[in-house]
């Protein structure tokens, strides 16, 4: 057991001894190595297999929204979840008083599909010290440098530190440079529109439409998505190219404002289809046309969502 | 009758089948492998260990399919095109023939035969390939298969490093290897090996004796409470499961077609019903059903599983749910009514 | 087998020949389609069987399952009463004599009239589910049927007499001797002659003798929710009271999954069921 581990678990029995929480949200090791899983604790001593390390790859602010607003949560939050609670606290999704949030300086989750392309599927163990990570496949060990494995959208990371947690474990992280999601953006941009279309084309219909992508975020929470809608259908929902684009579009529309980056969508999507091109290049119009960005607090709603009576453009009213 | 194939001659052969057959392969697509026409790349990615992503039942039973053209001026239902040679695939892993075959037990019913299935599959050849080294996801051997078996299969490929022995198992595959040499007797004995090695290296993943009388007797019990709480609700397991068949049929107006879409009992909105009485509403429920459709109600129907072990569901869901560890817990559950 | 070349997700085609309003709120109306090849009229009157259902295919609309609402000795029509309550059934609603439309069956398993043979049937319905209890009573009331059954007992509720359908021809039931025939309304209204009430506490009143009878339930889920109890208190053992399930359906014919319950397939191993075998699937309806 690390030392954080030990650190998180002695925080979260004093929950339950204190009667501060009705459920405490963290991972917990399972039979993969590579698959820690979403955890559902309930009482201070069942904490056994409780886990954390750079493989928890979900975004816990998911299962916020299951839980009535009495329910008193206890959750681990990173940079981004930390966000996505402030995101939904903002959407009414729970009450904060009703939350403990044990916040942790998040190093960046490790994206397995890295560490598969660099060895192979059968990966038996892993382990992670400092910067480095260690994993065995085919009964050798391969050492990589964290770094080069991390999740794309950990590496643009702007916000590693929780925004509002309770209490911290481990040491605030430095901030991160605003200039490499720049630049991806920029990067994208700066193709020909016939690129660009090609580019997202190719991402899109490879979809399968299972909706990990949707199920997965936790800003995605409404109980009918639009492509679900049958009075009217607003998409095909076959995997033609018109139905593909037209989901990855608004799904990624409907996210303006109120995506976090932390990037679980593609953790989940099972052929590999990158979206957070759209997300990012959405947050950075957010970002300098309307100077937010979603869930650095409990309270200001996102420009779309924001109402005001002077608004200069009348479409609303 | 056992052949030899060199490797390097693979694509050519695929290239000659062509001609006669809409030949299908494994090949390579981003971080993974999916089944195309060969005539895609004219490659074939057998060196992977693990299966491809996307279950191979979607060249029988296509994602989207159209099923009926809407001939506005009549206002009548039309049948669309047919095809016109037949499907060869080449690489089926004996989990994804197995599962042809019990596809096969719902399509090809015999109070209603699905037209679709059967103009695509009737006339098919499917050439499977032999696992030699199963990955730890997979769990054939637990539900009835193995790891070369020869269910659903008209010829079976073993790696021999630099060459693939090839099993004929039907006439119909017998016309398209016989033209090749023959394995020795040597390469007959490592064919052998390797199988037996292969079924050896896997050990029982779950307790399968007893499993379906304890889901059945467990169908109300809190073990369903906790067993999925991760559950993201979203397709994967199901669509990327050989053996789920479930379809939506939708109109799409301005093609003027009717079109059958895989859907999954994972989703809500596929057991909402339209005076808003949801029978499964939650991941629960949901999940209850997945598992007890597989491992319950085929055998009541077949007397067989529904689920022949390719653990696509088991590697790609993104909690890391694993349904080995479901059932084992299924199968130690002891219940209020288990104890009765 | 169905396997003679044709489609079984290829609607017929029909034409409507009569479409009326079946109430005075007009949220039900009746249209009765006829076959536009014979070929099709052979063979769904061939296997047609009162229980069975039909599903309406309307292109842009999609299908939805409708009960039969009319016996094979009626003529060369098929009955359908629609209540109007989703972008099909408005659709259909709109539909007049001349129209086309698309039909897929029958479907599913129907009465077992063979097993009935010989007993009293006591037929209990509400609402606009009695279209198919409507269709089996026509179906015994032919002379040739008859003599097959002991007595008949209808019991038919509707929340008011403007929602009773086929109200001149259940009229004449009253007059007819080799049946009898309870109407009732929810609440008491002007020149109402029938009985006033829920159909359960009707049929308590009534009390069918379970002897040598099996019992058909078909209405709201709350009446035969209620009725059920009512039957096993005056005697009906569960395998002789039967009800037909509604559920979400698809192709009809147990490919599609939808209507999966347990090892059935309510489309296909259903709709009807007996109360036995309803208790020994599992409680996800």
């Amino acid at each position: 057991m690390t030392e954080l581990i030990s650190k998180l678990r002695t925080e979260i029995e004093k929950l339950f001894s204190e009667d501060r929480i009705d459920v405490f949200i963290a991972f917990k090791g399972a039979d993969s190595p590579l698959r820690p899983q979403p955890a559902f604790y309930r009482a201070g001593n069942d904490l056994e297999n409780l886990e954390y390390n750079s493989l928890c790859q979900n975004n816990l602010g998911n299962y916020l929204t299951r839980y009535p607003n009495e329910t008193r949560i206890g959750m681990v939050v990173r940079g981004c979840e930390s966000r996505t609670v402030n995101a939904l606290l903002v959407e009414k999704q729970h009450l904060r008083e009703n939350l403990t949030l044990i916040g942790i300086p998040c190093q960046g989750i490790v994206d397995i599909r890295k560490l598969i392309k660099r060895t192979g599927e059968e990966i038996t163990a892993y382990s992670e010290h400092q910067n480095k990570v260690t994993i065995k496949y085919q009964e050798k060990k391969h050492t990589f440098a964290k770094q080069d494995v991390l999740h794309d959208s950990c590496l643009r990371c702007l916000h590693p530190n929780p925004v509002n947690a309770d209490f911290l474990i481990g040491e605030p992280l430095p901030e991160g440079d605003p200039s490499l999601v720049r630049e991806k953006v920029e990067t994208f941009e700066a193709l020909s529109k016939d690129k660009r279309y090609e580019w997202f084309s190719q991402e899109a219909e490879r979809c399968i439409r299972c909706y990990a992508c949707r199920e997965a975020c936790p800003m995605c929470y409404c109980t009918e998505c639009f492509v679900d809608h049958n009075q009217p259908r607003w998409t095909e929902s076959s995997i033609t190219s018109a139905g593909t684009h037209a989901w990855h579009i608004i799904r990624a529309f409907h996210q303006a404002g109120r995506c976090t980056s932390c990037g679980a969508c593609e953790r989940a999507c099972p052929v590999d289809i990158k979206m957070t091109y759209l997300t990012d290049k959405l947050n950075e119009d957010i970002l300098e046309i309307y100077s937010f960005e979603a869930g650095m607090d409990g309270e200001t709603q996102p420009p779309f969502a924001a109402f005001n009576m002077d608004d200069k453009k009348r479409f609303v009213v | 009758m056992m052949y030899i194939l060199e490797k390097k001659k693979v694509e050519q052969v695929l290239s000659a089948w062509n001609k006669a057959f809409d030949v299908y392969a494994p090949q390579k697509v981003e971080n993974y492998t999916q089944f195309l026409p060969f005539e895609k790349t004219k490659t074939v990615a057998l060196n992977h260990a693990h299966n491809t992503r996307y279950p191979p039942k979607a060249l029988f039973f296509p994602q989207s399919e159209i099923m009926l053209k809407y001939n506005s001026r009549l206002g009548r239902f039309e049948e669309s095109g047919s095809k016109t040679k037949p499907m060869l695939i080449f690489g089926v892993r004996p989990c994804d023939a197995m599962a042809f075959s019990l596809m096969d037990t719902v399509f090809l019913s015999e109070d209603y035969v699905d037209p679709y299935w059967k103009a695509k599959r009737e006339d098919s050849i499917v050439i499977g390939f032999g696992c030699s080294t199963p990955p730890q996801t997979c769990f054939c051997t637990t539900v009835g298969g193995a790891p070369f078996s020869h269910t659903g299969l008209d010829a079976i490929l073993t790696d021999l490093d630099k060459a693939f022995s090839v099993q004929v198992l039907t006439n119909k595959a017998e016309n398209l290897f016989k033209n090749l040499p023959p394995a020795t007797e040597d390469q007959i004995n490592e064919v052998k090996k390797i199988q037996r090695k292969a079924t050896e290296s896997m050990a029982p993943a779950f307790q399968t004796s007893g499993l379906k009388q304890k889901l059945d007797l467990i169908f109300e019990s809190p073990y369903w409470e906790t067993i999925a709480e991760s559950c993201l609700g979203c397709g994967i397991c199901t669509y990327l499961c050989p053996t789920c068949f479930c379809f939506d049929i939708v109109d799409e107006i301005q093609r003027k077609e009717r079109i059958r879409n895989w859907d999954t009992c994972m989703f809500r909105i596929y057991s909402q019903e339209a005076s808003g009485h949801n029978p499964r509403p939650s991941n629960k429920e949901r999940t209850r059903q997945r598992l007890m459709h597989k491992y319950s109600y085929w055998l009541d129907h077949i007397g067989e599983i529904g689920c022949t072990g390719c653990g696509r569901c088991v590697c790609y869901c993104p909690v890391g749910l694993d349904i080995r560890a479901m059932l084992q817990t299924a199968s130690e559950y002891e219940s209020e009514v288990a104890r009765a | 087998m169905h396997d003679n070349g044709h489609n079984p997700y290829k609607p017929m085609p029909m034409h409507v020949v009569r479409a009326y309003y079946e109430s005075n709120d007009r949220s039900l109306k009746t249209l009765e389609l006829v076959f536009d090849r014979k070929a099709d009229q052979i063979e769904f009157f061939e296997k047609f069987n009162p229980g069975q259902f039909c599903q309406l295919s309307i292109f842009g609309k999609g299908e939805a399952p409708f009960g039969v609402a009319s016996a094979a000795w009626e003529g060369d029509f098929v009955r359908f009463t629609i209540q109007k309550l989703g972008s099909f059934t408005q659709y259909a609603h709109t539909l007049q004599a001349g129209d086309p439309i698309g039909m897929r069956g029958p479907l599913g398993n129907g009465f077992p009239l063979e097993a009935w043979k010989g007993k009293t049937l006591v037929i209990i319905g509400g609402g606009c589910a009695f279209s198919t209890l409507y269709a089996l009573t026509k179906h015994v009331h032919h002379p040739q049927n008859r003599p097959d059954y002991d007595q008949l007992i209808v019991v038919y509720g509707a929340r008011t007499s403007g929602l009773c359908m086929y109200k001149h021809d259940i009229q004449s039931w009253h007059q007819r001797d080799d049946m009898q025939i309870h109407q009732a309304i929810d609440v008491p209204e002007e020149d109402w002659s029938h009985h006033v009430g829920y159909v359960p506490d009707v049929v308590k009143e009534v009390a069918p003798s379970p002897k040598n009878a099996v019992a058909i339930v078909c209405g709201p889920p709350i009446m035969t929710k209620f009725t059920l109890p009512v039957l096993v208190e005056l005697g009906f053992s569960p395998e002789s009271i039967f009800t037909s399930l509604e559920k979400r359906m698809k192709c009809g014919i147990g490919k599609c999954g939808r209507c999966n319950i347990g090892s059935k397939y309510i489309c296909k191993d259903g709709p009807v069921f007996s109360l036995k075998e309803l208790q020994e699937l599992p409680d996800d309806i």
